[in-house]
């Protein structure tokens, strides 16, 4: 049909042709990629599969591989968007038999069609995996970054919760997560169980930190808290850092209160063990409160943990570097004190003191001479209380200057009116030594004597025998101005403590109050087998001591006197007064008037 | 510090991403229903839209070579999207084997899926970062890592400006990340406009409100003035199939409906 020389002349016009074809091809394709690729690159592409085409037309017998291979291929360089199939078959249905000069006869025509079928089929299938691939690469993608966040997102919380449930000086857990953990056990234990908490104070840890500066401070902090997490052995229990000095174990799972007290010994040993801090050694000291009971119902860990801390403040109180175990009892006597001293200020504006009087008395005539005022509160939930449940308070918290200040007025007052009745009867009232040391005594005292018009000599100021111990001169210059003005002074309570003598003789005295124990006679089970016991001894004592007050000038009143032969004994031995129950309890003004009236 | 890391709520694919719909315009099946649906909607106002987002890539593709010729070895791409055949570092690393590319992209989708794919180029990374982050783009161990900020960068903003609104100032961010780079540094910068078509890709633009990243387009004086301090390259800022075309064939008819303003500029 065609010979050698038309073959060549063919080839070399299909050759011409073809470049046509794949230019024209690779127009067509121009943005029907998926890839960026450049305009030579996409005919040098085209190129190649326009031959493939025309391999794929003419061989024999026919292959439909060759056309699908062709679609794939296409995908293959990225033209797998759904334009390059398109223009694909619209490129070659139009020009490819032409542009490769083989005869559009029937039997070509359908070879084409084949071949098309082919491509588009390979195609299909190609675009159809890749999406496929795609979709589980993206999917992949999306759940690993889901992953990621999540993963993320639980180290940030975890780090955020480490971080508000942890000390950042020593990595402790703190108060939030020690009260936590507590809570929790209290939610989960047993009923029969029971646990702990020490709860521990380094002591003057602040002179730490004005010596050796606040890095110093925190390292001996990070130290102790080392020395400490090191004594937590069990699982469920804890170390943890309050604040500034203050850390806190959690003892669980304790079955008495040694148990937890056993862990309070344990960090005092190894605080024991001196510190080296900056080439100096920094010993340590630690208060240390334990507070352990049953996990019941009703009770809570922040109870617990507050127990705990009042009995870390008994171990502070009672010298430091000890430990105190909590104790109901005396819990509960330390909280009605806070109450009584909470509440003193304002029962001294609201007036609710009131005043008793205990005769003193005449121990050669018996009469009555003189009375003892002595305060009491008009609690108005509690009732009477006597002095005892409120002025020592009232010395702590400085509120005895105020009170003292009223128990005078009444007291001159009530003196003034028992004149008519009785002139010469005289006041004793108990002034104590915060009242000495304050400025406006003297200057009080001149004021209500003048309202009340009581005689100056006729008020005798008791002061304690303590407070002239603790002698300062300041109250010398006091008791002087006091005397100037022309009151009385004496001591109250003597033989209680261990008064220098040589203050007594020096000091502007008026009288001795001899203490109940004193006159009482000694307790036989103190005196040694080899002294003779007899009440002889207890006598020549009291007329020795009674004999000294004389000596000094001093009137010598005895109290505490029970009994006839009590009084008895007194006034052989010299004694000038008496008060006591055998002459009369502290009673109202009424009932003291009453004993005017009768001559008594 | 200060600003939320990822937080689950970022990979919520529920809400349509216009990286991985970019994707979807290319030809890509890296894109899930939603980024479809909103990728059809867009293609129902913009019909041609396909072949704009391709002529964008092109532009990409054009850019990098151009860099490359100008001896740029590292590359920083930031909004760099879904990862195709053909990305920055496989343009790069056929000339130059040992081409640095640092891609940076909001998307965790697009990060992630970019990862799995350079896991085996160890000069190529992808980490997520915003845009207006510069600081952190610039300091972030990868980028410490594989670009040497001694040395030249090529800068690639391609279709990711629009991304930030006006109130975040997008030319003083762009600003700040080419004063960080070496002198003769270059800076692409690639940026939708409805200056061409109006009603068509203002309704684009519109639609993308609901994506993640909604587009705010800009005119050309807008977007030569991200130049502003560089000194452009020939010719200029233009439609994306007019800069440096390879073939008068790469162009097409009407290239102003491809609706992108493109340029390159260099760091004096």
């Amino acid at each position: 049909m065609t010979g050698p020389s038309d073959t060549s002349r063919g080839g070399a016009g299909r050759r011409r042709g073809l470049e046509a074809f794949a230019a024209a091809w690779a127009k067509a394709l121009h943005r029907a990629h998926y890839v960026p690729i450049g305009a030579d690159e996409r005919e040098q592409i085209v190129s190649v599969l326009a031959g493939r085409l025309v391999a794929g037309l003419l061989a024999d017998p026919a292959d439909p591989a060759l056309g699908h291979q062709i679609g794939v291929d296409l995908v293959a360089a990225g033209f797998g968007a759904p334009e390059a199939l398109g223009r694909t078959v619209a490129i070659i249905d139009s020009r490819l038999l032409a542009d490769a000069s083989l005869p559009p006869s029937p039997a070509t025509r359908a070879r084409l069609t084949e071949l098309l079928g082919a491509i588009a089929t390979g195609f299909a299938s190609a675009a159809h995996d890749r999406s496929l691939r795609d979709q589980d690469s993206v999917r992949l993608a999306a759940l690993t970054a889901h992953l990621q966040a999540e993963e993320e997102l639980r180290i940030k919380e975890a780090r955020f919760r480490h971080f508000a449930t942890h000390d950042p000086l020593t990595g402790l857990a703190n108060l939030t997560l020690f009260t936590e953990r507590l809570g929790r056990l209290f939610t989960t234990a047993q009923a029969t169980d029971r646990v702990g908490v020490c709860c521990l104070d380094i002591d003057n840890f602040a002179a730490v930190n004005d010596v050796l500066g606040h890095q110093v401070g925190d390292q001996l902090l990070s130290e102790i808290a080392g020395r400490l997490k090191a004594i937590v052995t069990r699982p469920d229990d804890l170390v943890a850092r309050l604040d500034s000095d203050r850390f806190a174990f959690l003892i669980s799972h304790t079955t008495c209160a040694e148990d937890a007290v056993k862990i309070a010994d344990l960090a005092q040993s190894t605080l024991d063990v001196p510190f080296y801090l900056a080439g100096t050694e920094v010993p340590v000291t630690a208060s240390m409160g334990v507070a352990e009971g049953p996990v019941a119902a009703g009770r809570t860990a922040t109870a617990l943990i507050r127990s705990s801390e009042i009995a870390l403040h008994w171990a502070k109180a009672d010298g430091k570097a000890g430990t105190r175990l909590f104790d109901p009892d005396r819990s509960e006597a330390d909280s009605a004190r806070y109450r009584l001293s909470a509440a003193l200020p304002a029962a001294i504006r609201r007036q609710e003191f009131t005043l008793v009087y205990q005769p003193v008395v005449d121990l050669q005539s018996g009469r009555l001479t003189g009375v003892e005022a002595l305060a009491r509160w008009r609690h108005p939930g509690l009732g009477l209380l006597g002095a005892e449940r409120f002025i020592e308070i009232a010395e702590r918290t400085g509120a005895i200057v105020g009170l003292g200040q009223q128990v005078l007025e009444q007291a001159c007052r009530q003196a003034a009116l028992w004149q008519q009745a009785r002139p010469g009867l005289y006041v004793n009232v108990n002034v104590a030594v915060q009242q000495l040391q304050h400025p406006g005594l003297v200057g009080s005292v001149s004021q209500i004597l003048d309202r009340t018009g009581l005689s100056a000599d006729l008020l005798q100021l008791e002061i304690t025998e303590q407070a002239v111990i603790d002698l300062t001169s300041d109250v010398v210059h006091t008791l002087s101005a006091l005397m100037g003005v022309g009151v009385q002074i004496v001591i109250d309570d003597f033989g209680t403590g261990y008064s220098n003598l040589a203050n007594l003789r020096a000091l502007p005295l008026d009288g001795l109050k001899l203490d109940a124990s004193l006159t009482r006679g000694v307790n036989r089970e103190w005196r040694s087998p080899q002294t003779v016991a007899t009440s002889a001894n207890d006598d020549e004592f009291l007329t020795a001591v009674i004999s000294l007050g004389h000596k000094l000038g001093l009137t010598v009143t005895a109290e505490g006197i029970e009994g006839q032969d009590h009084a008895d004994r007194l006034r052989a031995a010299g004694c000038d007064y008496g008060q006591g129950w055998h002459f009369g309890k502290a009673v109202p003004a009424n009932e003291i008037s009453d004993r005017l009236v009768d001559k008594t | 510090m200060g600003r939320p890391d990822w937080a689950p709520g970022d990979i919520d694919v529920s809400r349509a991403s216009v990286a991985r719909a970019y994707d979807y315009w290319l030809g890509g099946s890296h894109n899930f229903e939603v980024d479809r649906e909103f990728a059809r909607q867009a293609l129902a106002a913009v019909p041609d839209l396909r072949m704009v987002a391709r002529a964008n890539r092109e532009f990409l593709r054009r850019a990098v070579r151009f860099m490359l010729d100008q001896g740029i070895h590292q590359f920083l791409d930031i909004g760099s999207g879904i990862p195709t055949v053909g990305n920055v570092h496989e343009v790069a690393q056929r000339v130059v084997p040992d081409a640095r590319v640092v891609y940076v992209d909001i998307d965790p989708v697009a990060v992630t899926h970019s990862k799995q794919i350079l896991t085996k180029n160890p000069y190529a990374a992808a980490l997520r970062e915003d845009l207006r982050h510069v600081d952190d783009i610039l300091a972030h161990p990868d980028t410490r890592r594989l670009i040497d900020f001694d040395q030249p960068v090529g800068l690639l903003l391609v279709s990711v400006v629009h991304a930030i609104p006006d109130e975040d100032d997008p030319h003083e961010l762009v600003k700040r990340l080419w004063t960080a780079l070496a002198p003769n540094s270059y800076v692409a910068i690639s940026h939708v406009t409805t200056d061409s078509r109006p009603e068509e890709m203002g309704e684009g633009a519109r639609l993308s409100a609901r994506t993640t990243t909604p587009v705010t387009a800009r005119t050309r004086t807008r977007v030569e003035a991200f130049f502003n301090g560089l000194d452009l390259v020939e010719p200029g800022v233009v439609w994306s199939p007019l800069w440096r075309p390879e073939s008068p064939a790469d162009v097409g008819e009407h290239p102003e409906r491809m609706s992108f303003y493109v340029g390159v500029g260099r760091r004096g």
